[in-house]
Formats: C-alpha cells, structure tokens, sequence
C-alpha cells in the first residue's frame, strides 16, 4: 500500500538523498539559510511590530487538536482490512482455537469496531462523544473494560495510532513524517503477503473444523438415534400392554404418559397429514385387535428393523439432514395413536390461528411438508403390505388418500392467498400514529360542520326521505348529526342493508362531538383572551411615530347638531323636500278621488323588479316556514310549542302581508296580487305558499283572483295560444298557460272542492261582471279552466243533495239553487253566442307549413273545452240543450264524420275526436253511434 | 322598501331566477334561456337556451374601411351549464311593462 502511487523505493531514495545533503548540490531551488553563518540578514529588515492582535487573527499558539484526522475517522469504513487483520491474529496463536471460532462467529461489523475505537478513545473530538451505528457505541465500553484485547491487534502499530501519538507530541519534522510514510508502507506489503498467507491458513483450518464438527455431530446424532430407538421400544412394550385395555382408557393414557416429540408440532398442522394418518390408524386398530399377540409382536419387531433400516439409509444420504437437525423417522404406532387423540384439538388450534400467524410458517412447513409426505407415501405403502389388505382396499385408500392430498392442497393455497392479501394489505399499518390520524380526522370534520347542516344538503336530505318513504321505512325524518345549536353534520342519504358503515358512523359521530366540544371550548378561552393576547403581537408602535403625524388643522365637532349652521341647512331640505312631496302628494289623491270615487289610494302598478324582489322576499319566507314546519318541538314540550307557533304565525302573516291579497281592489291594474303572479316563479310559489294559509283567507285569495282574472297575464295572452307558429313569445305564453293550470289552478282547486253553493254562484257572478266579456275569457284555457271547476263543483253539490249524503236545510238549498240558476242562466246566455268560437280548433286555421301532427294536436287541446260543455251540458235545463245541440250540431257531426270516414291520420286520431265528442253527448244522454250520417 | 333585498350585484342575478336572461359571453356569444342557478363565479345553469354567434368574417387584404360580413349562427340547447370565466353581462331579455321585446343588441362592429 503507498500513497498517491509513490514507490516505497523511491521514497526511500529521496530519504537517502535528503539525508546524504544531495539537495543543496542538485536541486535548482532557492536555498533560504535563516539562522546560518551564511544568513544574509535580510530577516532583521522585516518590519516588525503591530503584532499584537496576531494571536487573535490567526489563532492562539494553544495546542493543535486533532479534530482534522478525518483519514482516522474515513478508515473505520473499511470493514476488509480489519477482517484480514482479524485472519491475521488468529495466524499468530494457531493452537488457540477458541479465539479464532470467536472471531469467526462475530459478524464483520463487530470486528471492526476495536480498532476504530482504539484512536477514538483517546481523543476528545466530538466525533468520539457521537453515537454511531451499528452498536459501535455499546461495543465500546465493552472494549473500555477490556483493553488488553487491542493487544490481539495484528499491527504492533497501526498507521493511525502513529498519527494519534505524533499528534500528541507536538510538531514533527518533515524527516519524521517521511520515515513514518515508508514504515507503513513497508508494512501494509508485509501485510498483504501476510494476509494472503492468513487466507489460505484460514481455509484450511476451517475445513479441519467442518470436518471435526461434523464428526461430532454424527456421533451425537448416532447417540441420539440410540436413545430414540430405546424409546420407542419402551413405547411399543406399553402399547401392547395398553391394546388389552379398552380403547379411551388407553388413549388418555398415552397421551398423559408421552407429549408427542416437539418435531410433530409443525407438521402435524398440517390436516393432510393428520387425515391421512387418521385412515391409517383406523385400520390399523382394526386389524391389530384381530391378531394375536405373539403375530402382533413378530410384526412388531419386524417394523422396527425396517424403521431403524430406514432410518440409517436416510442418515447416509448426505449432510443435508444435518442442517435440519431432524431425523425423519417413520411414526410409531404410540405415536400414531397419541396423534389421533389430538386431531380434534389440533385441528381446532389449527383453525383459530391467525392467517398472519401462518403465513410466518408457510415457507417452513412447505418444506417440511414435502419431506414428510414423501416419508408418509413410503410408510403407507409399507404399512400396507403388513396390514394384508386386499387389493380393492388398497385401491380406494390410494385414491382416497390422493384426493384428500388434493382437497387439502387447495386448501393451503387458498389460505396463502389470503394470508398474502392479508400482508400486503398490512403493509402500510402502523404507519401512522393515532394523533396523527386524529388531526386528519379533525380537519375532514371540521370541513363537515356547518350552522344548518339540513338546508346546506337540502337536496340530498329530501331524496333521501323520498326514498325512505318509497321503502316504506319510517326512520328518523331528518339524517343530521347536530351539536346544541350552533352547528351539525348531514349525514346524506341512508345506507341500504346492514353494512360495516353504521360502526363507522357511531365513531364519526363520537368524534365529531368531541371536536366540536373541543372547538366551542377553545372559542370561548379565545374570546376570553382575544383582547390581551393580540396586543402588541405585531410590535409596538415607538414612541416617535405619532409625533411624526400632521397635525390636526381642522376641529370638527363631532356632533352636527350643536352646529348651527349646518342643522339649519340639513332643516331647510328636509323642510323643501317634505313640502314638494306633500304637493305630489295631494294631486296624486285629488287624481285618485276623481277618477274612482272610492277613496282608494291608486298606485302604479308594481314593477316587474318589484315583483321580482318581492317574490324573492317571499321565497325567503316559505322557505324559512317550510324549514320551521320540520323542525317543530317534540309534543310534551308546551313552552317550545308555543314558541314555534308564534313564530310560524308570524312568518305566515309576513306570507301573507306580501301576497298583497288585502291591497284594494282598484288600487292597480294589473292588482300587485296578479302582478306577483306574473312571473312563473311566481305561479309555482303559490301552491307552495298557500299551503300554510288557512281556509278564509283563501277564499280571499280566490276571490281576489277571481275578480282580477282578466288582468292575468295568461288571460290576456291566450290568443297568442291560437297560433301553430313557433314564436318565443308564444312558447313563453305557452310555458305561462301551463304553470298558471298546474300551479295557481291547483292550489285553488282544494278551495273549490269545498265551497258551498253559494259561495260559487257569487263568484261565477263576479267573474262575469268583472270580466265584460265572458265569452272571450271562456276562450282562454286559465278561463275555461276555472268555469270548469266551478260548474263541476255545482254538480257534485247537486248530486249530494239528490242521494241525501250532504243533510242540507231545505229553504236554504231551494234559496241558493235559485240564485245559482239565475246566474247560470245568465252566463249560458252569455256564452250562447260564442259556442263554436270556444274550440282552439275553430280558432286555430292550419297553414300549408304547419306540420302534419298538428292536426292531433289540436283534438287535443280541443279536449277541455268538450270536458266544459259537457258540464255545462249537465246544468243545463231541456231549452238550454237545445241550445246548445243546434250550436254544435256541426261540430258533432264533423267529427264523428270524419271519424267513421276515416279522414284522418291515424287510430289515435279517431279514437281521440270520437272520445271528444261522446264526452259531451253522454252528459246530454246520447252517444256517437247514435249519429247516422 | 322592496329593494332592501338588494345589497350585492348578485341579488339583481338572484332576481333573475327562473326567469328568461340573455346573457353575453365572450367570443362573440349571445344566449338566451331560463336561469336556474348561478354561484360566485357567473357559472349559469340555464334550459331552453338559445345560443347566437357572431361569426365576422374580414376578407383577406380588404381595405381597411370595408364592413366586415357578420354571420349570425344559433343554436338551441334544452340544459346548459355556462362557466362563469366567459360571462360578460346578465340581463333581463325584455321588460314586462311594456311587453316589448327589447332584445335588440347591436352586434359588435367589428371593422
């Protein structure tokens, strides 16, 4: 070994030459003589002094440390070199053995260690303090309390501890440092030789030690098979004796007198193993309690020779029985038989395992397993011929044995699999702590809780209680978690079937309660401590700063009102402003007085953002209605009750001070009612809204409605309707026409169902003085709508009456009847003229461009008004039949012609105009057969 | 007293709910359709839309004082989702007073 790839020799040449003075001849180098005769003094020249602080600069002249011996510290690393050097100490005491088994029997990161600390021990560097790897550290004393150990060192003197002495001595010369290069490199080729040397020693010797201690092995494995071999004739004798008692007795017995040989453990795991060996003892103890005992004792022996046989065969198979340690005999008949007593247990114990636990000894017991079955096969086979079975026996029992061989190997597949899923799933456990887990569970949660926690999954909530009610499950209304009142967690929609989520939840919720506790908790110190503890945590202010801001010029007082000036500037406008308002004021209500006669204030009609911010408004409302209905207090508690009554009076009163039913009738046109209705919003808030306002008021609400209906937008754009041309604006009146029937018509449909007699003959009576025309509103689909409710209603009322369900006072009815017929004769008159007209297809005239199914589409939209004229047919008194048969006779007729005449496009066609029409001649008592054309 | 409601911009598009808009959106985009849903952002949900499309079509080297050909394309979408980055303006499409349609915008001239 040399340094940077210098020679020994020829280090050892310029040593001779430095020595011999040959550099001051040879060498071409400025030669500096300070402090020799020949000195030139130009040293005296040097300007000294300032010196003083040099010390401080460049560092004390204290002692040099030897932080800096890196190479020291690099050379720990090197595992080889000391393994050799090890070799080489064992060279030195060859008698010794003991040493050298012990050096052996360390791995290499033990060995190293010694000389490493050797140099650290002395030093005071922080290298030496810190701990290192590997156990270096705890190796370390151990070698403290030894020290003669380095004595073993293969190096008198290694390169390193040369370093540490020199270091210690002070400075050396450049001569000392040279001599000290070449020892060791002369020593490190000595030591490679040696090394080699050592290497070939070492094989040697551990051949020799193989050698002896396989020798040793043998014969303690020979004393071992002796042993065994007197046992299991010492178990033979007590069996024999055992098979004359009977069959538990003796098996209690064995297994109290002998625990099986700690080899069956594993293997006997294995269930191939038992159930084959369970046949086998079945027929086993069969047969020997057939036989007698001297045939039984022949036979006995005879297997006994076979087994040692066996055994000896295996034994000179090679060294590998050596490393397991294990001597694979075949099983004696105790040993069987004990076996088969703790099948059960076994098996039992087998199952209750751990798949996480097997897996461990899967690999083992494969190995064992294919020796032991290889074992068993020989066994069997042998077993088998001294047992006589018959050849068919011997056939079945092969077979069986294959298939539970078989049976039992999937089974240990499958286990495998499982317990690899199981491992690679618990790759990852542990990994993180509890706390940690915590934290994240925290930050999901908090990310969950919210003040409403219903409304902010409004949708996923009524879905799921949709659901629940279509499953028929009546669980908890709302699936919210909640905290007091300050905030809660949706828990969405409900699991289906018992899964592991609901344990889950049960945590979650436990955890989420605490947390939120925790939360509140913390809030509450914070508001505590909020003030202090903020101040000053951005820095203070100094003191200067404020100095450095302008000064105040302008002294504003605070308070306007001591101003003189300035209150009687703001007096003077509000003063001019209260006046001009009161002017418009007076002229609007003079305007008002004279136009209606009423003292009705009249404003202008609402705005459509009016409207819009209103409807908004009222959305708001019926939401917070709707939300307080599902929140209402349990039954026993009054108080709370209460407290929600009032507050959901409340809110309907707001409901309904927004409607602005009560607003005067003539207070606008359009009414601010109708105005509301405008939008479709608004027509689809109403039936939500009505819902919570009681029975009077909607009959105001009808009434109201009744009385504006010709201001309704729907109304007033019907005729749009009559057109088969696609417009925007008549897609828009169509969207309208259709919210206004389902929404406004029923929400006042439960209403009508209920009015008395009276009651609908005064409204039908105000409809047709409201309405001026009445044959041009019972051309509007809203308008033919609601006389269709009314008149449907009257119907139902007389049918009551005729069957008697419905006790009425007598007078009365006949009164109310009377009054009913007047109006109604007075709207049929009204309504004679415009018969035909009623028809959206007498209205609507085809265009060539009109598509062919337009044609269907106008039977359709024909159907309501057959539906009216059929009620109104009901109503109608023998002349009004007339009437109303020679009005439309032609309508009739065309349709039932064109009808049987097949003019038309298809089945559905007919069967729909032919429908149309015996719809209303049923109500007259005639059907469309009838009609001979 | 009823514009009390109305703090923020976002209250008037709130107005506007279940309501026929036009909205304007960038590259040359018109709608125009039921609002159902908006969010921070301006992203719609909108039904019944109808979607107009400038298209202005400069010719190649044409003098500078040359009017542009506009393209108008349109296209109608039963549900859209709009994404808010592409929202100009929101308005109602017509006033209800007046029952007119004052749905006349003035393409963008582009020249």
């Amino acid at each position: 070994m040399s340094f940077f790839d210098f020679q020994g020799e020829n280090l050892e040449d310029e040593r001779e030459r430095i020595r011999n003075g040959g550099l001051h001849e040879n060498e071409d180098v400025a030669v500096y003589t300070w402090g020799e005769d020949s000195y030139d003094g130009l040293g005296d020249a040097l300007q000294e002094g300032d010196d003083d602080f040099n010390d401080e600069t460049f560092g004390g002249p204290g002692v040099v440390g030897k932080d800096f011996d890196f190479a020291g510290q690099t050379s720990l690393l090197e595992p080889e070199i000391s393994q050799h050097k090890t070799a080489n100490r064992a060279v030195a005491s060859p008698q010794d053995l003991a040493p050298v088994r012990q050096a052996e029997q360390h791995p290499p990161v033990e060995r190293r260690a010694p000389q490493s600390l050797e140099s650290i021990w002395d030093d005071k560097s922080p290298f030496s303090v810190l701990p290192r790897e590997n156990g270096g550290s705890r190796f370390a004393e151990r070698e403290r309390g030894q020290p003669s150990i380095s004595q073993f060192s293969p190096y008198p003197e290694s390169p390193m501890l040369h370093q540490a002495h020199a270091s210690q001595g002070g400075a050396r010369t450049l001569q000392e440092i040279e001599a000290e290069m070449r020892t060791a490199a002369i020593q490190s080729r000595n030591t490679l030789q040696r090394q080699q040397s050592a290497l070939r020693l070492q094989q040697e010797e551990e051949q020799f030690l193989q050698e002896q201690a396989f020798q040793r092995r043998r014969l303690a494995a020979q004393q071992q098979r002796e042993r065994e071999r007197e046992e299991r004739e010492m178990q033979l004798q007590a069996l024999q004796r055992l098979q004359q008692q009977q069959v538990m007795q003796m098996r209690e017995h064995t297994q109290h007198q002998r625990t099986p040989p700690p080899r069956m453990l594993p293997v006997s795991q294995s269930p191939r193993f038992l159930d084959q060996r369970q046949m086998l003892l079945l027929q086993q103890e069969d047969q020997l309690r057939l036989q007698q005992e001297l045939q039984e004792q022949l036979r006995m022996e005879d297997l006994e020779r076979q087994l040692r046989a066996q055994q000896i065969s295996q034994l000179n198979q090679g060294p590998i029985h050596f490393n397991h340690r294990r001597q694979p005999s075949g099983p004696t008949i105790a040993e069987l038989q004990a076996l088969q007593q703790q099948q059960q247990q076994q098996n039992r114990r087998h199952r209750s395992q751990s798949p996480a636990y097997q897996e461990f000894n899967v690999a083992q017991q494969n190995i064992q397993m294919q020796q032991r079955l290889l074992a068993e096969l020989a066994q069997a086979e042998y077993l088998r011929e001294f047992q006589g079975a018959t050849q068919a026996e011997q056939e079945a029992l092969r077979a069986e044995a294959m298939r539970k061989i078989v049976e039992a190997e999937k089974m240990e597949d499958k286990r495998r699999n499982k317990a690899a899923k199981i491992a690679h799933m618990s790759r990852y456990n542990d990994l993180m702590t509890q706390s940690d887990k915590d934290f994240i569970t925290r930050i999901q949660v908090s990310q969950l809780v919210t003040p409403d926690p219903y409304a902010d999954d409004f949708y996923a909530q009524v879905y799921s209680a949709i659901v629940r009610s279509r499953m028929g499950l009546q669980m908890q209304d709302e699936r919210v978690l909640k905290f007091g009142s300050s905030g809660g967690i949706s828990l969405g929609a409900p699991q289906k079937g018992p899964t592991r989520r609901p344990n889950a939840m049960q945590r979650m919720e436990q955890q989420v309660e605490r947390i939120v506790s925790n939360a509140r908790r913390r809030e509450e110190e914070k508001g505590l401590h909020s003030l202090h503890s903020l101040q000053g945590a951005l820095g203070k202010t100094s003191g200067r700063s404020y100095k450095a801001a302008p000064r105040q010029l302008l002294q504003v007082d605070e308070n306007p009102a001591t101003s003189p000036s300035h209150a009687h500037a703001h007096a003077h406008i509000s003063k001019e402003d209260a006046k001009e308002g009161a002017a418009t004021e007076a002229a609007k209500f003079s305007r008002e007085t004279l136009g209606n006669g009423g003292n009705v204030v009249r404003k202008d009609p609402l705005t459509h953002r009016q409207v819009l911010a209103i409807l908004e408004a009222l959305y708001d409302l019926v939401l917070k209605v709707e939300q307080l209905r599902r929140d209402r207090p349990p039954q026993e508690d009054e108080q709370a009750g209460q407290q929600w009554e009032r507050e959901c009076n409340e809110i309907v009163e707001q409901l309904w001070e927004g409607l602005k039913v009560m607003v005067p009738l003539e207070t606008s046109n359009p009414h601010p009612f109708v105005s509301l209705l405008f939008p479709s919003k608004g027509k689809k808030l109403l039936p939500r809204l009505t819902r919570h306002i009681d029975q009077p008021r909607m009959l105001t609400l009808m009434t109201l409605l009744v009385a504006c209906f010709t201001q309704l937008d729907v109304v007033k754009q019907a005729p749009l309707l009559d057109s088969l041309d696609d417009t925007p604006e008549q897609a828009e009146a169509e969207r309208q026409t259709q919210a206004f029937l389902t929404s406004v018509l029923q929400s006042i449909l439960p209403v009508v169902t209920k009015l008395e007699l009276h009651y609908v003959t005064a409204l039908l009576g105000l409809l047709i003085e409201r309405s001026q025309d009445i044959g041009a509103l019972a051309q509007t689909k809203p308008g033919l709508a609601l006389l269709t409710l009314f008149l449907s209603r009257v119907e139902v009322i007389k049918q009551a009456w005729g069957t008697g369900a419905d006790p009425i006072d007598r007078v009365s009815a006949s009164a109310s009847l009377e009054q009913w017929q007047a109006v109604f004769d007075q709207f049929f008159a009204l309504l004679t003229p415009h018969f035909l007209r009623l028809f959206p297809s007498s209205r609507i005239t085809l265009q060539a461009h009109h598509p062919a199914s337009a044609a269907l589409a106008i039977d359709i939209i024909d159907q309501p008004v057959w539906q009216f004229l059929a009620a109104l047919a009901l109503l109608a008194v023998p002349e009004q039949h007339q009437v109303l048969v020679t009005s439309l006779r032609d309508k009739v007729l065309e349709n039932v012609l064109s009808a049987n005449k097949g003019w038309v496009a298809d089945e559905d066609e007919r069967r729909t105009k032919l429908a149309n029409v015996n719809l209303f001649l049923h109500a007259l008592g005639l059907d469309s057969s009838q009609i001979t054309l | 007293m009823e514009n009390s409601s109305i703090q923020e911009p976002f209250d008037l598009i709130r107005l506007s709910l279940s309501e026929r808009v036009f909205v304007k959106l960038r590259g040359d985009r018109e709608l125009t359709g039921i609002l159902h849903a908006y969010d921070g952002h301006m992203n719609l949900i909108m039904s019944d839309v109808e979607e107009t499309i400038m298209i202005v079509d400069v010719a190649e080297g044409a003098p500078a004082g040359q009017p542009a050909t506009v393209n108008v394309a349109k296209r109608k979408m039963e549900m859209l989702f709009v994404r808010g980055d592409g929202v100009i303006l929101v308005r109602l499409p017509y006033c209800r007073i007046c029952r007119c349609s004052c749905n006349q915008v003035s393409p963008p001239s582009r020249t």
